[in-house]
């Protein structure tokens, strides 16, 4: 028997809790928003249908602390949590704590997520299916020397990887033995502050490799399929800033054989809900398992737009107990999608995250083209919180029309007030290789390193950026801005919404 | 007829405004720029045919401008520059300060240490990265003014240098 959730409370904020908050609504499924201090003014707190205050900025007295998120559940009467991605989406205690209390964790079992989130654990099941691995340790080691033997063994240059890692945390490339020591030791100590786990691995590097993950729904009766894939090659500091789907790099023979293969993780793990399942794809069209994702992911939003399959709607039945749906049986992909991450960072100072007040905000709009933000204008980016702001996602019939309408949504987007990786992204879009669907992990560090700083050798610029500050003058109506430290985002900015699989035209 | 005059950089630009009914056009050196106003400080502008996305804010006396994604910064001519840019640090070599708020999560060297450019000093933790932070010259670090594990903001140096030569 299926049993909808009544009121689901999310334990997230900023994007990914305005997200799920616009998913349940559109479900008629009442919300819940937990907020701290630094998220008093935000938009998922205003959305949302009921708030409720965590306390401090820090993590761990907010959205990581156990305590206040299950009271605050209990307190709204929801029967569900929706973790979103990060925090506590992959906490296998977490969801441990839930089922005790009673309330529906949207997300895997706490087993699947204890086996999936260690990454040694993982590589030992996805072993077992029959699904390639990378060469590297059995085991976590603490000892220099176990890592100097394997790393020989394996060739370098390798990899340090935390057991409990991800989106990059905690993760060191060595290409000698002179860098191993220091490596290992800065990952043990990112690991224990990201995760408070300081156990890592040694691995080997795959060299120059794309990064193909597919996305997996699996019910609670053993049903489990997927929606394709997405291509997440293009990354800076390990960290994936720009997300397609389809990949250029797989033909109908691959796609399936790698999709096949997910599906066999998904199912050796005895999964169930969203899911994504990552490889790492070679330039000879080998493939290897690099973990899986027990949550929604940040880049579901593409999947989402070439399959019209709403993903944290999914979520949420098979968090009821229903089966996957006959509407999942025939889907294909339609178009292409390219999401890019809005980080406020500084892409000329080697992408340093960049904090402050959002002074000016205008999201680019059209025919396409969708943004999941969680800011308004007035919203403080402080260094409490992951440096994300937004994703822009467009989806067209094919790759190239995709591309030139994601650098057009890009220059329309308008944010002042901290820096973001904007203009870089529409570099990394203009850049042949881009074009060529040469794309690679390393592409940043290959086709991007060396570039002028953006700001040199724009004459012509710094005339319309002097005409601009002139007309800014001019209006005598507008705001000098001086007060606008003082100034709340004001509801009316947060309105707006998008709809998944929309039709797209051209 | 209003003129503005900018600076941006070192250099200084003369922005001659001229009022037309449905659009604004302004002149700076030789270019001519039509603007539109789609919103409050939310502009469309074309020169020679070409559109450019603009946006502009006025914030603690400068400029923030918004050209297709680009920043930049505009200011007054005669207007007297005030608040910390972080940038200013640029010039001084002695001083190593954080890249931004965070805690120090390990600090490589000790008063005394000689130490070459680009070196690393210490590891600050800033939203949960850590970020290696170098050595911006050649010499001898002459003080360190924070401990592991201590909150630095960007304002105070956290290492002073005696630079060679």
């Amino acid at each position: 028997m299926s049993q909808f959730p009544q009121k689901i409370l999310i334990a997230n904020r900023s994007e990914i809790a305005v997200r799920i908050i616009n998913g349940c609504q559109a479900l008629g499924i009442a919300t819940v928003a937990v907020y701290s201090d630094a998220d008093k003014n935000s938009k998922h707190k205003l959305l949302a249908d009921e708030s409720v205050h965590l306390g401090n900025s820090p993590p761990l007295e907010s959205y990581l602390n156990f305590d206040k998120i299950i009271k605050a559940a209990q307190a709204t009467g929801a029967d569900a949590i929706h973790p979103g991605y990060g925090f506590l989406s992959e906490n296998a205690l977490f969801a441990e704590r839930c089922q005790k209390e009673n309330i529906k964790f949207i997300g895997p079992s706490p087993e699947a997520i204890r086996l999936m989130g260690d990454k040694i654990e993982s590589r030992k099941v996805a072993a077992k299916a029959g699904v390639p691995v990378t060469p590297g340790m059995a085991g976590c080691a603490a000892d220099i020397d176990s890592f100097r033997t394997e790393a020989a063994r394996v060739g370098y240059p390798v990899l340090i990887k935390a057991s409990a890692g991800g989106g990059g945390k905690g993760m060191r490339a060595v290409e000698n033995e002179s860098e191993l020591a220091a490596a290992i030791e800065a990952a043990q100590r990112e690991a224990q502050n990201a995760f408070g786990d300081d156990r890592v691995y040694l691995e080997k590097m795959i060299v120059n490799p794309r990064h193909i993950e597919f996305q997996i729904l699996a019910d609670e009766h053993g049903n489990c399929l997927h929606l394709f894939e997405r291509e997440c090659s293009i990354q800076r500091r390990h960290q994936k800033i720009i997300e397609e789907t389809p990949s250029v790099a797989l033909n109908e023979n691959l796609r399936q054989k790698m999709g096949a293969d997910a599906v066999k993780v998904a199912k050796a793990a005895n999964y169930s809900n969203a899911g994504t399942v990552e490889f790492l794809l070679d330039e000879n069209g080998s493939y290897y398992f690099l973990e899986m994702n027990t949550r929604l992911q940040v880049e579901h939003p593409i999947t989402e737009m070439v399959t019209g399959i709403d993903l944290v709607a999914e979520q949420i039945k098979i968090a009821a107990g229903e089966k996957l749906g006959k509407h999942l049986n025939n889907i294909s992909q339609n178009g292409h999608a390219i999401e890019c991450r809005i980080y406020a960072e500084d892409a000329d100072n080697n992408f340093m995250p960049s904090i402050g007040k959002l002074l000016l905000y205008r999201e680019p709009v059209g025919d396409g083209v969708r943004v999941d933000s969680g800011v308004a204008v007035g919203s403080e980016v402080t260094i409490d919180y992951d440096p994300i702001m937004s994703k822009l996602i467009v989806h067209a019939p094919d790759r190239q029309t995709a591309i030139t309408n994601l650098i057009e949504a890009l220059k329309r987007y308008k944010i002042l007030g901290v820096k973001t990786c904007r203009y870089f992204l529409t570099e990394v879009l203009q850049h042949k290789n881009f074009a060529n669907g040469r794309t690679f992990t390393n592409f940043i560090e290959t086709n991007m390193t060396n570039m002028p700083n953006s700001s040199n050798g724009m004459e012509s610029y710094n005339e319309l950026a002097a005409a601009a500050a002139a007309m800014l003058s001019s209006k005598s109506s507008s705001l000098l801005y001086s007060d606008i430290d003082d100034l709340p985002p004001s509801p009316w900015q947060l309105l707006g919404d998008w709809s998944i699989g929309s039709s797209i035209s051209g | 007829m209003a003129e503005f005059e900018f600076i941006i950089g070192d250099r200084t630009y003369l922005a001659v405004l001229k009022q037309a009914a449905e659009t604004t056009v302004i002149k700076v050196g030789d270019s001519e720029f039509s603007f539109k106003e789609l919103s409050s400080g939310h502009y469309e502008a074309t020169n020679n045919g070409k559109q450019f996305s603009i946006a502009a804010v006025k914030h603690r006396g400068k400029f923030l401008i918004d050209i297709d994604a680009r920043l930049f910064e505009v200011s007054e001519s005669g207007q007297e520059e005030f608040g910390a840019v972080s940038s200013s640090h640029a010039a001084e070599k002695d001083k190593v300060y954080a890249p931004m708020p965070g805690k120090i999560v390990k600090l490589l060297v000790k008063v005394g240490d000689s130490v070459s450019e680009k070196q690393p000093l210490m590891i600050v933790e800033a939203m949960k990265m850590e970020n290696q932070v170098n050595s911006p010259a050649a010499g001898i670090v002459k003080a360190v003014n924070a401990s592991v594990g201590e909150q630095v903001d960007t304002v105070s140096a956290v290492i002073e240098l005696d630079l060679e030569n």
